[in-house]
């Protein structure tokens, strides 16, 4: 069996490249997809402790395969509005510079 | 007659909560369907609420008609019950009348007509929903519905007051108005779920204002809680009371808000404060009402008198009305103060008679208004010369007012003036003094603006429209009837204070 | 007498009804009005007879033990205040007392009111409002006549309060005059201060007693279940909406204005029914004011005496016909207080009595000459009795009684007032009254001579006796102002006298003090020879007094300065307190106390939102260090 520091290993690199990504990254397609990286990063997270907690007392089964569901549900729907957002936003303004989207400071 | 004894109260709800709904998807190009739907449903609540009064049995007292429905059980536990009581009874009534009224004279709104209607509608079953619940968490919901639309309804539909130096705009007062009566729920809601947590660490926690009431006349609730609790009920429906140092919202409110929407706002809004602070503060802290009452008392004395030497040099009809509303509310906080049954049931009767009075009185202004466009009172003279009836009736809610007996307003304030005579005697003679007060900004408002010789420039006026005719005539018939013969209404009223714990 | 209630009622049905119906009736409905106190008039002689016929043992009457007469009580139930099962609670009674104070009162009231009503109907014909007139009258004969009906402090207050409201409708009647709105203006809120007394007085008295009923008030302050400090007080108290009501010094000041009202009305609210419902007070609380040796009758008398004495030096000098009038009204009325003042019961209501015919003729003749004349000051008048010979005579009739001139009314029961201050106060009240006495026959005699006699005035020839509408109601007021101090004598066996009927505790005789007597007729006569050479023959210029003491008959002309201390008052301290109020809810209340919360959160917001730049990036690491500052705390936590 795989132990369980190496899933986190690489969780953990996904994360870092994830929010290197969010950090550095100009268009706000990249961002939104160095989001997705974060949370998938989560989820193996998520299943691998999930499996590695199974039969410990105080854990339910299957509670990490359900938040992981759950964060596969809200993801989706968070490109889906998120990529609609940026389409709007680039029929507007041309861009999808996130720079150049300071409309809502004050 | 059975099955409406069931849902009368139900329906006292949901009607005009449907008829907002329902009006939502009338045709925006016909308003004046809007303006039909909404009296064919006020006519229903009128009907209703005249059913309740009626059929409530005061031989038997205790609450009636009772029904309810569970909301969520266990352990959360909200129910809606509905019942009424002596106390109640009365102010449904109230607001049936006023609401038809508001909505009748509302005929001269032209613009959005259908999202007013809407939003009146909502407001009127905010009200109803108040006086007809038994749980403080529906209590609670329907005092905000209630609340809400007051900020739309000003702050669209009102009109601004610009005097050169003093300049207020409806956008401001809607504001005004919408934060000071947002405080005050915010106090009342932190005192909701003191209670409802204070129940849970008795047993079962609850929002039922049946069991709480219970819990606190078997002394479960420490003193000490209800000391510290009360006030936040005070201050909090105080503001909606206009209790001052919290009532400058309510002038500029009633001046800047339409006129249907000011005469259910001094005519009946005010009111679920001063509910408020009975079935709440003092029946489920009876003990936190006892000490917390000679400050309400002195601050109902502040308002009595305040609210007229204030009305006395007002140059705005409006103003002079909004704060007579202040002075007048002042002796329901007295009345309720004093803690005893003729004091009680003055301020009770107060609160029906003032919401006519005073509802008739901006119904008149609005007229005024709606024909002069102008609310100055240095400026308009001797109106009596083209509008008599208007004149008329405004001599009568002016006279009411002023405690002329044989008026509504003379039985509850001379109940007031009794019950406070036994309790707290000085304050009950400057409270006598605050009525003679009253004589003299509402005489000088009827001699500037109604008697004397008549300027040119309001020949082109005209007398008060049939709609107004009819409605301010039936507020007028029902201020004399009622001070003629208050038996009616007072031995409702009578059973209702009698069952309050400490009386 | 359980019908007596009818006689207020339908005037209070007649009110409406004309308000209602008028336009559409003949004469704008007058005609109800009449009918109704008409009406009134023939059941209180009903009522009368029926108290006549009444004993102790009859059902509802009883002698009472507070005033020694017979009373009639009848009770209805009207509303309860508090559930009757509760100890303070209280239950409200509609509740009429037939007394022989009451049906002396009844009987003035719907006489006068029937004459002037009557009378009105000439005075006010052709007027557009006519219909509102009579209404009005309707409602304030109920009021008056509720009023002393009334069996409990309550009733009385209400129908004290409603006769206000319908004095103020009738002053303000021509209410295009700016004079006559302010006069109602003033009228009301001088008397409602007054009432403010009264109606504390009268919850003091139930705060002691637990009822508003009369006689259980009346029980408690002589039987001494009342301590002498309450009694006193609350008979203050009542004394004060008594002087407010009766235009008694301090409040004097609205009543001479109130002559603004059309005169009919000054003859009936202002002299004959509303402005004694004061001294009407004090004689139905005279058990209060007179328990603990009566020491707030002292005050009673003093401030009669001051008003009789101080008004009608202002009468001497008035030139305005009503106001002369209205001025010998407040004198009189002083004099009633003095008479009450001085334990002079019987003395006080027969003078009431005598001097609200008398006044009320005068009026209704002022009304007459005024109706031909249209003309108010007396300067233009003279020689009328040319012209108008019937008004003349019986306006002669009404000054000759009320100047003192023997064997005609006033002069009797000015006699018993003497009389009964001259047993009871000491003789600085005395000396005083005699003045007053003799200042009252001398304005009496320079009205009458000054209006009628002497020369027929340029300009006056168009005048002409007013129609027999307006005559009628007057001559049979002079039949009584000159010949109601018949009743006064008792004849034994027959007729007990009118202090037989009307008495506190101890019928009183008839009785004749010679001195009194003599000497209130040589003073009467005296200041009617004097007017005369004054204002008839000319042989004294009036004028001589005004060049020995300037100063006296400027302050006395202006009415010793105190409309415009009231005024000064009302401008500077009312207004200024109130503009003051005003302000401080505006610059106080709300500038600081509602905009400045909002100034401040505004200010905060706006350094506050600073830190918002608009760039992703440093909105993502804000989260990021904020996310490793939480593990990091968290960790140093664990550790």
């Amino acid at each position: 069996m795989v132990p369980l520091a190496y899933f986190q290993l690489v969780s953990a690199g996904l994360f870092a490249i994830g929010l290197y990504g969010v950090l550095a990254r100009r268009s706000a397609v990249l961002i939104v997809m160095s989001i997705e990286l974060m949370l998938n990063a989560v989820n193996i997270n998520l299943i691998a402790a999930s499996s590695h907690l199974e039969g410990l007392a105080n854990f339910a089964q299957f509670d990490g395969q359900i938040i992981a569901i759950f964060v596969i549900t809200v993801a989706a729907a968070e490109v889906g509005l998120g990529l609609a957002i940026i389409l709007r936003i680039h029929r507007n303004r041309s861009t999808v510079n996130v720079d150049e989207i300071d409309l809502m400071k004050w | 007659m059975s099955s409406l004894e069931q849902t009368a109260l139900f329906l006292i709800i949901m009607v005009p909560l449907l008829g907002a709904v329902l009006t939502m998807f009338l045709p925006k190009d016909r308003p004046g369907d809007a303006w039909y739907f909404a009296i064919g449903v006020s006519v229903v609540c009128l009907l209703l609420s005249l059913y309740i009064f009626v059929s409530y049995d005061y031989g038997a007292g205790g609450f009636q008609l009772a029904r309810s429905f569970q909301w969520l059980e266990a352990p959360i536990n909200i129910d809606l019950s509905l019942a009424v009581d002596g106390i109640s009874a009365p102010l449904i009534l109230l607001n049936g009348l006023v609401l038809l009224g508001a909505v009748l004279i509302s005929q001269t709104i032209r613009t959005r007509t259908r999202d007013f209607f809407v939003l009146l509608q909502a407001l009127g079953a905010g009200v109803f929903g108040v006086f007809v619940v038994r749980d403080l968490f529906f209590l609670f919901f329907f005092y905000e519905l209630a609340v809400l639309p007051m900020y739309l309804l000003i702050g669209v539909w009102g009109s601004s007051t610009d005097f050169g130096s003093f300049l207020r705009t409806k956008e401001y007062s809607a504001m005004k108005l919408f934060l000071y009566l947002i405080a005050g729920s915010i106090l009342v809601w932190i005192g909701i779920l003191a209670l409802y947590v204070k129940s849970a660490t008795l047993g079962t926690p609850t929002f039922s204002l049946e069991d709480l009431g219970n819990l606190a006349a078997s002394g479960s609730i420490s003193e000490e809680f209800q000391t510290w609790v009360f006030p936040l009920f005070m201050v909090g429906f105080g503001v909606l009371a206009g209790l001052w140092p919290f009532h400058t919202w309510s002038p500029d409110g009633h001046v800047a808000a339409p006129t249907g929407v000011s005469m259910l706002h001094a005519g009946v809004l005010m009111k679920l404060g001063a509910y408020g602070i009975i079935r709440v503060g003092m029946v489920l802290l009876p003990e936190g009402a006892e000490n917390w009452m000679p400050l309400l008392i002195t601050l109902g004395t502040v308002n009595v008198l305040y609210g007229a030497v204030s009305a006395m040099s007002q140059t705005d009809l409006k103003y002079v009305v909004g704060y007579s509303s202040v002075s007048h509310m002042g002796y329901v906080l007295m009345g309720i103060a004093t803690l005893d049954p003729i004091g009680v049931g003055g301020a009770v009767l107060q609160m029906f008679s003032h919401g006519i009075m005073t509802a008739l009185m901006f119904l008149l202004v609005g007229a005024v208004y709606d024909r002069a466009h102008i609310r100055d009172i240095y400026v308009l003279n001797g109106l009596f010369g083209r509008m008599r009836v208007n004149s008329f009736f405004f001599a009568i809610a002016g006279l009411a007012s002023l405690g002329l007996p044989g008026l509504s307003g003379f039985i509850a304030e001379f109940m007031v003036f009794t019950g406070a005579f036994r309790t707290y005697l000085p304050l009950a003679i400057l409270a006598v003094v605050g009525a003679a007060l009253t004589a003299v900004y509402i005489l000088r408002l009827l001699a500037r603006t109604f008697l004397g010789e008549m300027d040119p420039r309001w020949e082109h006026l005209t007398d008060a429209s049939p709609v107004e005719k009819a409605v301010g005539g039936v507020f007028v018939v029902i201020l004399i009837g009622v001070g003629v013969w208050p038996e009616p209404m007072m031995r409702v009223i009578n059973v209702g204070v009698a069952s309050l714990p400490g009386i | 007498m359980e019908w007596a209630w009818l006689i207020p009622v339908l005037s209070f049905i007649a009110a409406p009804l004309i308000v209602i119906l008028g336009p559409k009736l003949p004469g704008k409905g007058s005609f109800l009005a009449i009918l109704a106190i008409a009406a009134g008039f023939v059941i209180f002689w009903a009522v009368l007879s029926g108290f006549l016929g009444a004993s102790p043992d009859s059902s509802h009457c009883e002698t009472s033990a507070d005033t020694g007469s017979l009373v009639c009580d009848y009770q209805q139930e009207w509303f309860h205040a508090g559930l009757a099962s509760l100890d303070q609670s209280v239950t409200l009674t509609w509740g009429t007392l037939i007394d022989p104070l009451t049906l002396a009162m009844l009987g003035l009231v719907t006489f006068v009111a029937l004459m002037v009503q009557v009378y009105s109907l000439g005075y006010m014909k052709g007027d557009p409002r006519l219909g509102w007139y009579y209404a009005v009258h309707a409602m304030f004969a109920g009021s008056m006549l509720t009023l002393v009906l009334a069996d409990n402090f309550l009733l009385l207050y209400m129908a004290w309060e409603l006769v206000g409201i319908c004095s103020y409708l009738l002053i303000g009647f021509w209410h295009e005059r700016p004079a006559a709105k302010e006069a109602a203006k003033k009228a009301f809120i001088v008397t409602r201060i007054g009432d403010v007394g009264l109606l504390v007085g009268i919850l003091l008295l139930w705060s002691e007693v637990g009822s508003f009923s009369m006689s259980e008030a009346f029980n408690a302050a002589t039987t001494g279940a009342m301590s002498e400090g309450v009694t006193t007080t609350a008979a203050l108290l009542l004394l004060l909406g008594a002087m407010g009501k009766s235009a008694q010094f301090p409040f004097h000041v609205w009543l001479p204005d109130a002559m603004e009202g059309p005169t009919p009305v000054s003859a009936l609210i202002h002299a004959a029914t509303m402005v004694v419902a004061g001294v009407y007070l004090v004689a139905r609380a005279f058990p209060i004011f007179q328990a603990y040796d009566g020491d707030a009758l002292l005050v009673v008398a003093v401030v009669g005496l001051v008003t009789a004495l101080m008004s009608a030096s202002i009468a001497l000098v008035s030139v305005d016909l009503k106001r002369i009038l209205a001025y010998s009204t407040i004198s009189h009325l002083g004099l009633m207080m003095l008479s009450l003042g001085a334990f002079g019961y019987t003395a006080a209501i027969f003078h009431l009595l005598a001097h609200g015919f008398a006044k009320a003729l005068l009026f209704l003749g002022a009304g007459s000459v005024m109706h031909s004349t249209e003309a108010q000051d007396i300067r233009q008048m003279g020689g009328l009795i040319k012209v108008m010979p019937i008004t003349a005579i019986v306006f002669s009739v009404g000054a000759l009684s009320l100047g003192g001139i023997p064997l005609l009314a006033g002069f009797w029961s000015k006699d018993e007032i003497l009389n009964a201050v001259s047993q009871n106060r000491n003789p600085v009240f005395i000396a005083t009254a005699f003045v007053v006495a003799f200042m009252s026959a001398f304005y009496m005699a320079r009205a009458m001579f000054v209006v009628f006699f002497g020369q027929l005035r340029q300009g006056l020839d168009h005048a002409h006796e007013s129609p027999w509408l307006m005559t009628a109601p007057m001559m049979m007021l002079a039949v009584l102002a000159a010949g109601f101090g018949l009743i006064n004598f008792n004849w034994p066996g027959a007729f007990p006298g009118f202090g037989g009927l009307i008495y506190f505790h101890e019928a009183e005789d008839f009785h004749f003090n010679l001195w009194i007597g003599v000497l209130s007729t040589v003073l009467a006569l005296g200041a009617f020879w004097l007017a005369s050479l004054c204002y008839l023959r000319e042989r004294i210029s009036p004028d001589i007094l005004r060049q020995k003491a300037p100063w006296l008959a400027v302050v006395v002309e202006n009415k010793y300065y105190f409309d415009e201390v009231y005024q000064w008052a009302v401008d500077r301290l009312v207004l200024t307190v109130s503009g003051f109020v005003a302000l401080f809810d505006r610059a106080v209340v709300n500038d600081v106390g509602v905009n400045g919360p909002a100034d401040t959160v505004r200010r905060v917001g706006f350094v506050l939102r600073l830190h918002v730049t608009g760039h992703l990036y440093s909105y993502a690491l804000a989260m990021v260090l904020g996310t490793v500052g939480l593990a990091v705390l968290w960790w140093l936590r664990s550790v």
